[in-house]
């Protein structure tokens, strides 16, 4: 059980930072807008021009087998 | 055609514009309802943002048709003068903060920024979509002000200069403070529970001394910043109270968490005795989540009525005495300075006509959107819009004592006597606390004088078990979800406050022009000639009103919708058939517009009048006249009568459904600046019980005084400038529509869509809102009741009153969260 006694210390020194960190989010105001940001992810304009015309054939692609496969059960 | 919405904003297509604004937008043709919002779908598109259609969650604000226009006149802006107010210095940049009109989902802030970042000279772009605005800074070297402001128009977004007042900066520090300290105290009290439910389940004694002892040591170092840091909004709150001479609830909430801290060392130091140090940690958790979320439903209503004091400077040509034109801004203006005001400008300052004949818009003041006549020494009032030929004024007053200042400072002293919400809560909560701190007192006394060793524990089990947390979580948390839901409905709530006073309301006082009716000039009824096809007629009013300036004209522009249930009497035509007179696009010469009479001008060579009956139609067929009494345009060729339109004021679709509704528990009042004969005429058929017309801003906001000094509780609906005082003074100010700026700032309530049933709704809302609090108080007040009898007599513990407090909160929040999904 001895370990506790090095283990319970580093869980603070974790926590500690943990702290720290929240605070500085605070201070920098990340808590501002919580709608914003949870959609950046969904813009690729991160992505170079010619790799963006990539996704945007796969995309395409995946679309057309989409529609392919559910034809069968549009006749139905 | 199958009728359909708006790709852009949503709404519904008129039939005659179907088809006629068409862009390709992600790979398909989309069709639009205006040419302004094809303007900003097309600059949207050739942006490369285009994947702002695919993500958004919520349609586009309608863009504005004049958006090109108006363009040029956010040249104002680079004005250094006016700079100096908002902008701020960055080394060799520029900084302002801007609030933006239009932002609906989160894809407006990307696109913003996308739009923004790609212009030279912007360095840096921040959105922030909850508040509604954003941080640029750029480098004055190579953009204006003005430029920024017009990309951002391009795309659909108003941006104005805003500067947030000292109000607003305090509750935004506190915020993040409260933010910190419920940090802190969360991450922490779930260490120190980590810690010691070890040690409640060590049932067998496993757990050594030296661990024990080693665990009651970490869970203190734990501790102590919650207590001294988290917990210190208590304190102060208890200093405060004491050095009034009063008590609140913070005096026995600082007694509970120092009397648990101090007994909680003294044990842990001598080794024996108990300790709750997770008791505290999640005592001041939860206290300070109440404490949040009521400071952030406030500092929310806050930020919006600071988005509403956009400053908009007005400027003005000003007429040197050599004959040469400059341009300054309004507020520059000295008095017998000479200014000159262009046709469809805003007269920047109140002061006398020594040139010149126009029609003046002046519903900004009155409310009323009949135009007034203005020639040689008529006063004109800032503020003011000029329709049809220029004025040269002569300044009689600086803009800070123009008319629209004195309303607006009316406002402010109305505001002052707005009677205020109850604050029932508060004196409950001192006698409440006093009883809390006797019965506390007591309890020790007694357990002392028998002897106990537990007497002190005992006294802190009364002072948890009987803390009113969840009292105090009962009306913040249920306020929070009203607003949020109502919020999604389109009502804006500036005072959470507003919904308790909004069931004790007996009385609604309503405007007339813009809030029961639509605001704007509708074709409500036509008469055509017997041998005159009607939508040839129809077409050629289009085309001369077209050329007016006139607000009548308006009707004739917007499609021909007619007010439901309209026949075209008279005429043998069908109303349907709206293409055929887009086809037909008359050319018009030689047109002229006759002040105060109408119009005229040639089309295919053949004269045609169009305008009142004196002005258009001919002495020997003025008897034709009487057969439609209410008709007040008319179309003439030669004098002989083409066509005969009733042009009004129409009321809003909602408006009988919505009256019906609240009449049935309320006595409606309608208070109008417009003359008593239009008031009763409109008023009739509603359930109105006092209609009083003719008054000014002034005798608007007597008549609600009066009505309140004789015990009513008034809920004023407006949308003008004129309301403003009045919506000030009301118990309850509701902006309705397209309010103005004032209205907005003057009111509780702001309706952000146009219609008026959300009125009934937000009634409903509150009365349900009051239910809950009454429902979260019972609870809440009967659970302190009721465990009261098991913390005196010594049968709870310290953790067991932590326990049960928690639970009781939890209950009540979930309790309020019933009310979003209603």
């Amino acid at each position: 059980m001895s370990i506790i006694y090095v283990l319970i210390p580093i869980a603070i020194i974790i926590v500690a930072v943990a702290i720290v960190i929240f605070f500085w989010a605070v201070k920098t105001n990340q808590f501002e807008d919580l709608d914003r940001q949870g959609y950046s992810i969904l813009f690729d304009d991160d992505l170079p021009p010619e790799e963006k015309k990539l996704a945007e054939q796969r995309k395409q692609l995946q679309e057309s087998k989409v529609d392919k496969s559910q034809t069968p059960h549009g006749r139905d | 055609m199958a009728k359909h919405d708006c790709y852009h904003c949503g709404l519904p297509i008129a039939g005659s514009d179907d088809g006629k604004f068409t862009t390709v937008i992600l790979g398909q043709q989309r069709d639009m309802c205006c040419p302004g919002c094809l303007a900003v779908a097309e600059a949207i598109v050739t942006n490369g943002l285009e994947d702002y259609y695919q993500f958004r969650t919520e349609p586009a604000q309608k863009s504005d048709d004049g958006i090109l226009e108006t363009l040029d006149k956010l040249k104002v802006y680079d004005d250094p003068s006016l700079q100096e107010e908002f902008v701020f210095e960055e080394g060799q940049d520029k900084q302002i903060q801007l609030t933006l009109e239009g932002i609906t989902c989160a894809a407006c802030g990307w696109l913003i920024e996308k739009q923004l970042s790609k212009v030279e000279g912007i360095k840096q772009v921040a959105v922030n979509v909850q508040e509604r605005r954003a941080l640029v800074t750029w480098s004055p070297f190579q953009i204006k002000l003005s430029q920024i402001l017009s990309t951002l128009k391009r795309i659909g977004y108003v941006g104005s200069p805003f500067h947030p007042d000292e109000h607003e900066a305090s509750y935004k520090r506190e915020q993040k403070t409260f933010l910190k300290k419920l940090g802190l105290a969360g991450i922490m009290t779930m260490q120190v529970m980590m810690l010691m439910t070890g040690l409640y389940f060590d049932w067998f004694g496993a757990i050594e001394l030296e661990t024990r002892q080693y665990f009651y040591w970490v869970a203190l170092t734990l501790t102590t910043p919650v207590v001294l840091y988290s917990g210190s909004t208590f304190y102060v709150g208890a200093a405060n109270a004491l050095s009034a001479r009063t008590v609140n609830m913070d005096v026995p909430v600082t007694l509970a968490i120092f009397g648990t801290y101090i007994a909680g060392i003294r044990s842990t130091v001598l080794e024996q005795g108990e300790v709750y140090f997770e008791s505290i940690c999640m005592f001041i958790f939860l206290l300070l989540l109440s404490r949040f979320l009521e400071h952030r439903s406030r500092h929310r209503a806050a930020q919006i009525s600071a988005n509403m004091m956009q400053y908009v400077p007005v400027s003005a040509t000003k007429l040197l005495p050599d004959g040469s034109l400059t341009e300054c801004l309004a507020k520059q203006l000295r008095i017998d300075d000479v200014v000159l005001v262009k046709p469809g400008e805003t007269i920047p300052i109140d002061g006398v006509v020594i040139e010149g004949n126009a029609a003046v818009d002046e519903s900004m003041l009155t409310g009323e959107f009949n135009s007034v006549r203005k020639s040689n020494n008529s006063t004109v009032y800032g503020g003011t819009v000029c329709q049809d030929g220029s004025l040269t004024i002569k300044v009689t007053q600086t803009l800070k004592n123009a008319l629209v200042n004195q309303i607006v400072r009316l406002q402010a002293s109305a505001m002052a006597n707005k009677p205020k919400a109850a604050q029932i809560a508060d004196n409950f909560s001192r006698y409440f606390v006093t009883a809390v701190l006797l019965i506390s007192a007591l309890t020790y006394g007694f357990w002392a004088y028998q002897g106990s060793d537990d007497a002190f524990w005992i006294t802190i089990s009364v002072l948890v078990a009987t803390c009113p947390c969840a009292l105090g979580l009962a009306t913040p948390s249920a306020l929070t979800c009203a607003m949020a839901k109502l919020n999604k409905q389109g009502i804006l709530l500036k005072r959470a406050d507003a919904l308790e006073q909004i069931t004790d309301i007996d009385t609604i006082a309503l405007d007339k022009t813009g809030t029961l009716t639509q605001g704007k000039f509708t074709i409500s009824n036509a008469w055509y000639a017997d041998d005159v096809d009607s939508d040839s007629a129809l077409s050629i009013a289009r085309a001369l009103e077209s050329r007016s300036e006139h607000p009548i004209a308006k009707a004739f522009s917007e499609g021909i919708a007619f007010s439901d249930g309209v026949a075209l009497s008279e005429s043998s035509a069908s109303s349907g058939s709206t293409d055929a007179i887009d086809s037909t696009v008359h050319k018009v010469t030689n047109f002229t517009v006759t002040p105060g009479g109408g119009i005229s001008g040639e089309i295919n060579d053949t004269l045609f009048s169009m305008g009142s009956a004196a002005f258009s139609v001919h002495e020997s067929q003025l008897k034709l006249i009487e057969a439609f009494p209410s008709a007040n345009v008319f179309l003439t060729v030669k004098g002989r009568i083409m066509a005969a339109y009733e042009v009004k004021d129409s009321l809003r679709e909602d408006t009988q459904e919505t009256l019906d509704i609240l009449a049935a528990s309320h006595t409606l009042a309608v208070l109008s600046g417009d003359t008593q004969q239009n008031v009763d005429a409109l008023t009739a058929p509603l359930p109105i019980s006092t209609a009083k017309g003719g008054l000014t801003p002034e005798q608007k906001y007597e008549a609600v005084q009066a009505m309140q000094q004789s015990g009513a509780k008034v809920m004023m609906m407006g949308d003008g400038i004129n309301d403003a005082p009045v919506l000030a003074s009301a118990d309850v100010a509701i902006a309705v529509g397209n309010a103005t700026d004032v209205a907005k700032t003057a009111a509780d309530v702001i309706l952000l869509g146009d219609q008026l049933l959300s009125v009934p709704e937000l009634i409903r809302t509150a009365h349900q809102v009051k239910q809950k609090i009454r429902q979260n108080i019972g609870w809440s007040v009967g659970y302190n009741v009721l465990i009261l009898p098991f913390a005196v007599s010594g049968l709870l513990s310290p953790w067991m009153a932590v326990v049960g407090m928690s639970l009781s909160s939890i209950i009540v929040v979930t309790n309020s969260t019933r009310l979003l999904s209603k």
